[in-house]
């Protein structure tokens, strides 16, 4: 993550657009990304501050590259970068001689005269013989603690010169996001993975339904129901990778920039191309999953479709989202829940999340072995229980919502 | 289930009706948070939920404090002036208040007297690492004990802790509910708008506030008044996050009497030829630029440039300039040599120089091979110079910002500033690192500044400020 200080965001019309670069508007920078990238590669046992300088050179001649662009790059660069640190202090101790050493001969002086006769660099080069180094190894070695001196050991890189601009484009919205005050995400697809990364980013939701195939999440923090603060705009901002992996979402986020006057707001889309450093995860929790959801097919069966994650229940700042929702043509809808073969805490999680949802009909589909766990359920009247050895079958979850549709009240 | 618990920062009271808590509490507290089903505030109302709470309310469940009690070992710290006494008097009335002395008139001390005399967990908060581990000395040498460490890579607590405010404002949220009293060293370092998050999210009574300039100082150079954040919906102050000031002991009370008498004298120095010759290249620079614009558009600000210069090539290049023409004043050549004709002059005597940039530290460092205070140094490092200065190990010291503020330093008499800012505050409080009292003997400040340049007119600013009234003005 960059810092503010690398920020590049302009605001235009009360939208914030941060910084971007497209093949389309910034052809030249494949180029240059490949020069930076070379830098780097080559720097080994170049100092901090060197590399940043030719950083700076390959970017000198870019008529519309602000000096935050050119440290943005830097942060990114250096984030796959090792230096060498001075971990055991010797500079520090060089240092220590050095000053002790010189401490009786002071002041050093331009001139020696009859007062003060230790000439400077007289001086020095008696310093450097009593210490057993040549004066310019310990010129170099002095400050070598200091961050800029720090030198390179190792780059691990990025695999492309296309990975590090598609990189400072993410970085460049997450640093925007520093002063988001408010994040509303509209979504259609991966509602739990969205809230899952938002839990991980430790922020916290509001989550309301807009329609059947759509749901608005509000993400802030704790105090922001009090206060709108710019605290969180940290996690917000940790948050984006994970969401840019996601699909079928839009956001917007309302932010307060320092030195600015009143609201803006950054527009964001599943659609716009940022691409995120995080793969994107998988669609199905199991594959006892998948197969089932392989086997019901994409066509009504009985008037039943089946839709993965679909719905989510929710109760304070708990989630639980079905693993599928059978929707019929008549529009009532039936949660469907596949318990598998899991270890003990798996279940006892299960049953607890069950438990803590039980005023939600829902369908349960549980292994033969584990059965008895899930047959004491509080509201289980309402919940029908089918059973499965190996595999859970088509026709054992259409029988029951046949036998039993009189019984399941519609969501 | 009546329940009020610690979150995040926070207060949350579960289990309560609207009408119950309107009764209790009135409508100013609590604000009802959907997110979570319950009510919620800052947890700085711990102290007036509570009150009401025991008033008007029975049978609720509190599992908001998680104090731990402190016995010190009484007798250690030193007898304390009048004005100290004083200081901790007025505090006591209150409890939570900001106690206003000019640096050098031993804060620490107060705090510590304090810190004795309510004997609970205690969280000091201080503006950088440095400061930190000094407040962790003067408690160890003072109250005998070991505090908690919390910043600088360490997580640490202990009933009796110590932090920055950076630290202070992301660990707050879950520390809100440890310490019951908690000190803010230079405290005009609060009210910034995420920062003052320290000072909310914790349930302590009992604050004190520490400062020599209780209010934002009034010449911002370089920065405008756009830097005084205000934070959004409301804009906190040191009333609100820790107290009204409480008491306040002005500079001139105590000058020649605690602290040393003391001289200015100010150093005009010239820019080489071809420094000259290139500082007013950059300043043409920048001037047709600016002029240019404010012919187009009369209004054009340097706020305006700044922001423009992400975009638009020609601003950029005269912020460069102005940049490029900064570093110039900042380690032009002519101040070594008059540095050097300093430390000749008061030869034996420990010389403190402050400069305006970790490079011009460093070349002064290399120059005359004296220590440089810079933030790469470790505590150890730190000290050996500090304590080094004041045996007589290390003849001068050279530091940048880090010294600012309290930092204790060896008695000097003299100390050199090359260039600098002119904020009225950093001018008073560097002031006060040299004006430690020491027998009746004044102190020297000498002012190292560019002549033909930007430093000059901020050391004229400087010398407008309270610190450096009725004193006198010489060249060399």
């Amino acid at each position: 993550m960059l810092t503010r200080d690398q920020s590049v965001v302009t605001y235009e019309s009360g939208l914030a657009i941060p910084d971007r670069l497209k093949r389309s508007t910034h052809r030249a920078y494949i180029i240059l990304a490949q020069q930076m990238l070379r830098v780097y590669e080559n720097g080994v046992g170049r100092t901090r501050r060197e590399l940043h300088q030719s950083v700076s050179r390959v970017l000198q001649n870019q008529p519309d590259c602000p000096p935050r662009r050119v440290a943005a790059f830097c942060k990114l660069l250096d984030e796959s970068a090792t230096y060498i640190k001075d971990q055991r202090g010797s500079a520090a101790k060089l240092r220590q001689m050095v000053f002790r050493t010189a401490a009786p001969l002071h002041p050093l002086v331009t001139e020696a005269d009859a007062w003060f006769e230790h000439e400077h660099m007289a001086a020095k080069l008696r310093i450097a013989e009593q210490l057993g180094m040549s004066w310019p190894d310990i010129e170099r070695n002095l400050f070598s603690d200091v961050i800029e001196f720090h030198t390179l050991q190792e780059f691990s890189g990025y695999a492309s010169a296309e990975d590090l601009l598609a990189r400072y484009n993410v970085a460049q919205t997450q640093a925007a996001l520093y002063d988001a005050v408010r994040l509303r995400v509209w979504a259609q697809q991966d509602f739990k993975l969205i809230l899952r990364y938002a839990k991980l980013a430790r922020l916290m939701h509001t989550i309301r339904r807009i329609n059947p195939a759509t749901y608005c999440f509000d993400f802030d923090g704790p105090t922001s129901v009090m206060t709108s603060s710019r605290r969180y705009g940290v996690n917000m901002a940790k948050f984006l990778p994970g969401l840019l992996s996601c699909r079928g979402w839009r956001l917007v986020a309302e932010l307060r920039p320092p030195r600015w006057r009143g609201r803006v707001t950054l527009k964001l889309d599943s659609s716009d191309g940022l691409k995120s450093p995080v793969s994107a995860a998988n669609n199905f929790d199991s594959d006892l999953e998948r197969e089932f959801s392989a086997k019901w097919g994409d066509q009504p069966r009985n008037g039943w479709t089946l839709k993965n994650e679909a719905d989510i229940l929710h109760v304070d700042q708990k989630v639980f989202i079905p693993d599928f929702t059978l929707v019929h043509t008549s529009g009532q809808r039936v949660l469907l829940e596949l318990v598998g073969f899991w270890t003990p805490e798996y279940i006892a999680q299960k049953l607890d999340t069950l438990k803590r949802f039980s005023q939600h009909p829902i369908l349960l589909a549980v292994a033969e072995s584990t059965t008895k766990n899930f047959s004491h359920l509080s509201g289980s009247e309402t919940r029908c229980i089918i059973p499965f050895k190996r595999r859970l079958s088509v026709t054992a979850v259409t029988d029951c919502l046949m036998n039993s549709s009189q019984r399941l009240p519609a969501e | 289930m009546n329940h009020l618990s610690f979150m995040d920062g926070t207060l949350v009271l579960e289990g309560w009706q609207a009408q119950a808590v309107e009764r209790v509490f009135g409508t100013e507290i609590w604000t009802w948070d959907g997110r979570a089903n319950c009510w919620r505030c800052a947890a700085q109302q711990y102290p007036q939920v509570l009150k009401l709470l025991q008033e008007k309310a029975t049978g609720y469940v509190d599992t908001v404090p998680h104090w731990q009690a402190v016995k010190f070992r009484a007798g250690k710290l030193p007898t304390l002036r009048t004005e100290q006494q004083q200081a901790v008097d007025a505090w006591l009335r209150t409890r939570a208040g900001v106690v206003v002395m000019p640096t050098g008139t031993g804060k620490t001390e107060v705090a510590l007297r304090i810190m004795q005399h309510m004997s609970c967990s205690t969280l000091i908060v201080a503006p950088v690492r440095d400061l930190m581990y000094q407040w962790h000395r003067r408690i160890l040498a003072g109250l005998e004990v070991d505090a908690g460490i919390i910043g600088d890579s360490l997580y640490n607590v202990r009933a009796i802790s110590v932090t920055t405010y950076s630290s202070a404002c992301i660990h707050m949220p879950k520390l809100g509910n440890r310490f019951k009293l908690l000190i803010f060293d230079e405290c005009h370092h609060l009210p910034g708008r995420v920062r003052s998050d320290a000072a909310r999210m914790s349930i302590a009574a009992y604050r004190l506030g520490l400062t020599a300039t209780p209010k934002p100082s009034g010449h911002l150079a370089n920065t405008g008044p756009s830097r005084l954040d205000l934070p959004l919906g409301g804009s906190p102050n040191l009333d609100d996050l820790i107290g009204p000031v409480c008491y306040e002991l002005p500079l001139e009370k105590v000058r020649g009497r605690t602290l040393a008498d003391y001289d200015v004298v100010r150093i005009p120095v010239h820019l080489s030829d071809e420094e000259q010759a290139r500082y007013d290249g950059l300043a043409d620079v920048v001037r047709h630029y600016m002029h240019q614009r404010r012919t187009e558009e009369p209004t054009f600000t340097w706020e305006q440039l700044c922001m423009e210069s992400s975009s638009d090539i020609e601003a950029r290049r005269a912020l460069q300039a102005y940049r490029q023409k900064q570093a110039i004043e900042d380690r032009a050549s002519e101040k070594l040599r008059i540095l050097e004709d300093l430390l000749r002059l008061h030869a034996g005597s420990p010389v403190i120089v402050f400069v305006g940039s970790n490079a011009m530290a460093r070349d002064v460092s290399q120059r005359f091979l004296i220590p440089c205070l810079l933030s790469h140094c470790g505590k150890k490092e730190r000290l050996d110079y500090l304590d080094g200065l004041r045996d007589g190990i290390y003849p001068a010291l050279v530091a940048n910002q880090v010294l600012d503020e309290g930092v204790d330093l060896p008695e000097v008499k003299v100390a050199v500033v090359v260039g600098g800012m002119a904020s009225t505050k950093q001018a008073k409080q560097r002031l006060g690192r040299i004006l430690r009292k020491r027998a009746d003997s004044r102190a020297i400040l000498y002012e190292v500044v560019c002549q033909n340049t930007g430093e000059a007119k901020r050391s004229r600013y400087r010398r407008d400020s309270d610190a450096y009234r009725g004193t006198r003005h010489r060249r060399l």
